[in-house]
């Protein structure tokens, strides 16, 4: 491959990267919106929260495979109780309700990990197996970003898996359809809203953990992504699984390539398809129209 | 030996012992004096001793919440030391009394909507005699039209836009006492051109914003004036806070570039720095603000050896050149190893009383020391002294005040980072490193301030028929 090409080649790959990092912060909130119509805007922060997570456990272990298994989970519970013992609450009273809380609550986790953690940037190291490039045909490419890419191919395939070949994916499914009559069945809504709160908060701890070697970890890195997996999701259509995962493709491509060809107006580029996106499609690429 | 060989050795002899008091003697109207200083034994600046009553009031006007309020903590620790030192020699004489100094916190939060409230709150209600600022040269903005309206001084330590004191914001109340821009940019290319003369090819990589344009136009200008010979093969600009560089870097490695210039701040510079060499780029980077130790510390030794920084702080090697100065500096030091236990003030980042939290102290005992001379907090007698002042600071270093524009005139000093086993040229003092586990500041190079003249706006009618330098 020649120098230009394997360039056009690997700019393609660090698209799809960057794509596949949104897409796991991304489907997170839509799964929430989706299945419970919770517009959660503390997702980015328990993305964060992950992230700190996941630098304490390697402090702990010196294992960031224990790291990527642990800190999403802890995270998760932390959704999970949050959805428990707050959102559950106020969720009878409508958007407002739930906005207003989940704001507080992305403030309360900024000012934890700060007074926790501190205001500096922290290392998380990856680990020494996926340090370095690899070399095919002419490209060379770390090794990192593949492991990125894989990951959030895994995570979209056993969420396929879940929703669309297992008995509780059948009862989620139906909860979003009608919750009323999967609750007059005996099945225990609450329990099923939970459980998938704290799935889609464990997603955003996957990302949070993954992407924090190649990020500072720092409070801000709530508001570098937040918005980023904001518009995936509005694109993409709320609720929409698939969607969030083309946008979020489509996102990586526009940013990367965007970049290579008409760099300063990279940032517009993105912008401008949600735009368009929306005018077609107010309900997004693939949300559906209620 | 024949006798003019021997007479070249003896002259050679002279001039060797007799340039660091050469250094330290150039001339200045005030100059930090370590006699007089005061028992710091008992700062700590997470518990500060702040007097009250009659005292000269200092407004630190700094983001100390949000994602920026590490930046307020490194403000307050270098305001809160001086002004601690001055009030342990016995406070200022001023208006016919001896009065201790206050300093104040007052939080912008990044906001230009709460720096105006904040600043107006300090003015009107504490009754501040100075406004000291800020990260953010938006902010600094406002501040400097906070103290034009209410007639207080105005100091900017870090904002580093040119047009701060330019024909349209210029107030005769607010002074910039740190680089610009366009300085740093210039400086860099000087570096290159006039003393560095190897990499030719520059990529230029900055956050999109005015200060990241004006930094690579004065890069660019530098160049044309210090080394012609010089390629800009590429520029970009990106926007603030970005997640991934990878494609950036992708176009840089394709380049041929041989440096990246860079003036982004962290987190942008760490994520930066940190994705190029995961990418396997190693090439060095020209930078302002690759210096936070915790981040060079996860990109590690080799990562970091060869980058390039250009500093407001520094002087030529060695960086401790008195015993009076080493004496300064371990005062610091050892509260930082001993005595400060409250975060942020026990990480590495405030291990170094140097670097940009010596710049930030230098200019706070230099605004003291105007007050001091000026006797009065009255803001006209200040500018009185301060306007054509100069100042020398701890480590020899001399800073003057323009006059017509209040912009700082000084030499910058250019950092080549190595390892530690070769950092010993510069911090010469055990245990001969900055830091262990990453590369820091070696060779030192200095660029006169004559070729890093900060801008003057002619359309200013103060500046009109001025010379650059003042």
């Amino acid at each position: 491959m020649d120098p230009i090409t394997a360039m056009y080649v690997a700019q393609g790959i660090h698209g799809l990267a960057y794509g596949m990092v949104l897409f796991l912060i991304a489907s997170g909130l839509n799964v929430i919106f989706g299945m419970m119509g919770v517009l959660n805007l503390a997702h980015a922060s328990f993305f964060m929260l992950s992230a700190y997570l996941g630098f304490q456990f390697v402090s702990l272990t010196g294992s960031f495979w224990l790291a990527l298994l642990l800190a999403p989970i802890a995270t998760a519970v932390c959704g999970v109780l949050m959805e428990r013992f707050l959102l559950r609450k106020v969720h009878a009273f409508g958007h407002m309700g739930e906005l207003i809380l989940t704001v507080g609550v992305a403030q309360i986790l900024l000012a934890s990990v700060k007074s926790i953690w501190g205001s500096e940037s922290l290392p998380l190291k990856m680990p020494p197996i996926l340090e370095g490039q690899l070399a095919v045909a002419g490209l060379n490419y770390p090794i990192y970003r593949l492991f990125i890419i894989a990951l959030a191919l895994v995570v979209l395939v056993i969420m396929a898996l879940l929703l669309y070949k297992t008995r509780l994916g059948m009862i989620v499914r139906a909860a979003v359809s009608d919750a009323g009559m999967v609750n007059a069945l005996g099945i225990n809504i609450p329990l099923v809203f939970m459980l998938v709160f704290g799935v889609g908060i464990w997603m955003a701890g996957v990302a949070g953990v993954v992407i924090a070697p190649i990020l500072t970890v720092f409070p801000g890195l709530a508001d570098q992504v937040g918005m980023d997996a904001f518009i995936v999701v509005v694109t993409g259509g709320f609720g929409s699984l698939t969607g969030a995962f083309v946008v979020s493709v489509i996102f990586g491509l526009l940013s990367s390539y965007g970049i290579q060809f008409v760099s300063q107006f990279a940032p517009v580029l993105i912008v401008s398809f949600m735009a368009i996106v929306l005018a077609i499609r107010p309900h997004g690429l693939f949300g559906v129209k209620e | 030996m024949n006798s003019a060989v021997r007479g070249m050795c003896i002259v050679l002899c002279l001039i060797c012992q007799t340039f660091p008091l050469a250094y330290a003697q150039t001339p200045a109207r005030a100059a930090f004096d370590f006699k007089a200083m005061g028992d710091m034994s008992d700062f700590d600046p997470a518990n500060p001793v702040i007097p009250t009553g009659d005292t000269i009031k200092i407004a630190v006007v700094a983001s100390f919440s949000g994602p920026a309020a590490l930046v307020g903590q490194i403000y307050w620790a270098s305001a809160a030391w001086a002004a601690h030192d001055i009030n342990k020699r016995g406070g200022i004489m001023v208006d016919g009394k001896k009065k201790l100094v206050e300093l104040i916190k007052a939080d912008h939060m990044s906001k230009p909507d709460q720096a105006k409230k904040i600043t107006e709150r300090m003015v009107l209600q504490e009754k501040v005699h100075v406004l000291w600022g800020t990260d953010g040269s938006n902010l600094q903005k406002i501040i400097n039209e906070t103290a034009n309206k209410y007639k207080v001084i105005s100091i900017n330590t870090a904002s580093l836009s040119d047009d701060l004191q330019d024909a349209t914001n210029f107030s005769r109340y607010a002074f910039q006492s740190t680089m610009s821009a366009e300085q740093l940019g210039r400086g860099l290319a000087h570096y290159y051109g006039q003393i560095k003369k190897k990499e030719k090819k520059f990529y230029i990589l900055n956050q999109d914003y005015s200060f990241g344009h004006v930094l690579a136009d004065g890069f660019k200008k530098g160049l044309k004036e210090y080394y012609p010979d010089a390629q800009i093969v590429g520029e970009d600009y990106h926007k603030l806070f970005l997640t991934d560089f990878a494609p950036y870097l992708e176009k840089i490695k394709a380049s041929g570039a041989e440096v990246i210039f860079t003036g982004d701040w962290i987190p942008d510079a760490a994520n930066l720095l940190k994705q190029a060499r995961q990418m396997g780029i190693t090439l060095p980077f020209a930078h302002i603000f690759l210096d936070e130790p915790n981040f060079l510390h996860e990109v590690g030794v080799d990562g970091t050896n060869g980058l390039v920084q250009i500093s407001q702080y520094g002087t030529e090697n060695p960086a401790f050149k008195t015993p009076e100065q080493i004496k300064y500096y371990k005062t610091w030091n050892d509260l930082w190893k001993n005595k400060w236990k409250t975060p942020p003030f026990n990480s590495r980042l405030f291990e170094h009383g140097t670097g940009n939290i010596g710049s930030y102290i230098e200019q706070t005992y230099w605004l003291l020391s105007v007050i001091a001379r000026a006797q009065s907090t009255d803001p006209e007698k200040i500018i009185a002294v301060w306007e054509g002042d100069s100042y020398r600071f701890t480590n020899g270093k001399v800073i003057a005040m323009r006059a017509c524009d209040h912009k700082a005139i000084q030499d910058l000093a250019i950092l080549e980072f190595v390892a530690p086993d070769q950092q010993k040229q510069s911090f010469n003092i055990p245990p001969y490193y900055w830091y262990t586990g990453t590369s820091a500041g070696g060779p030192t190079f200095n660029i006169p301030a004559k070729a890093v003249l900060p801008l003057m706006d002619q359309n200013l009618d103060r500046c009109k028929g001025k010379s650059a330098a003042g």
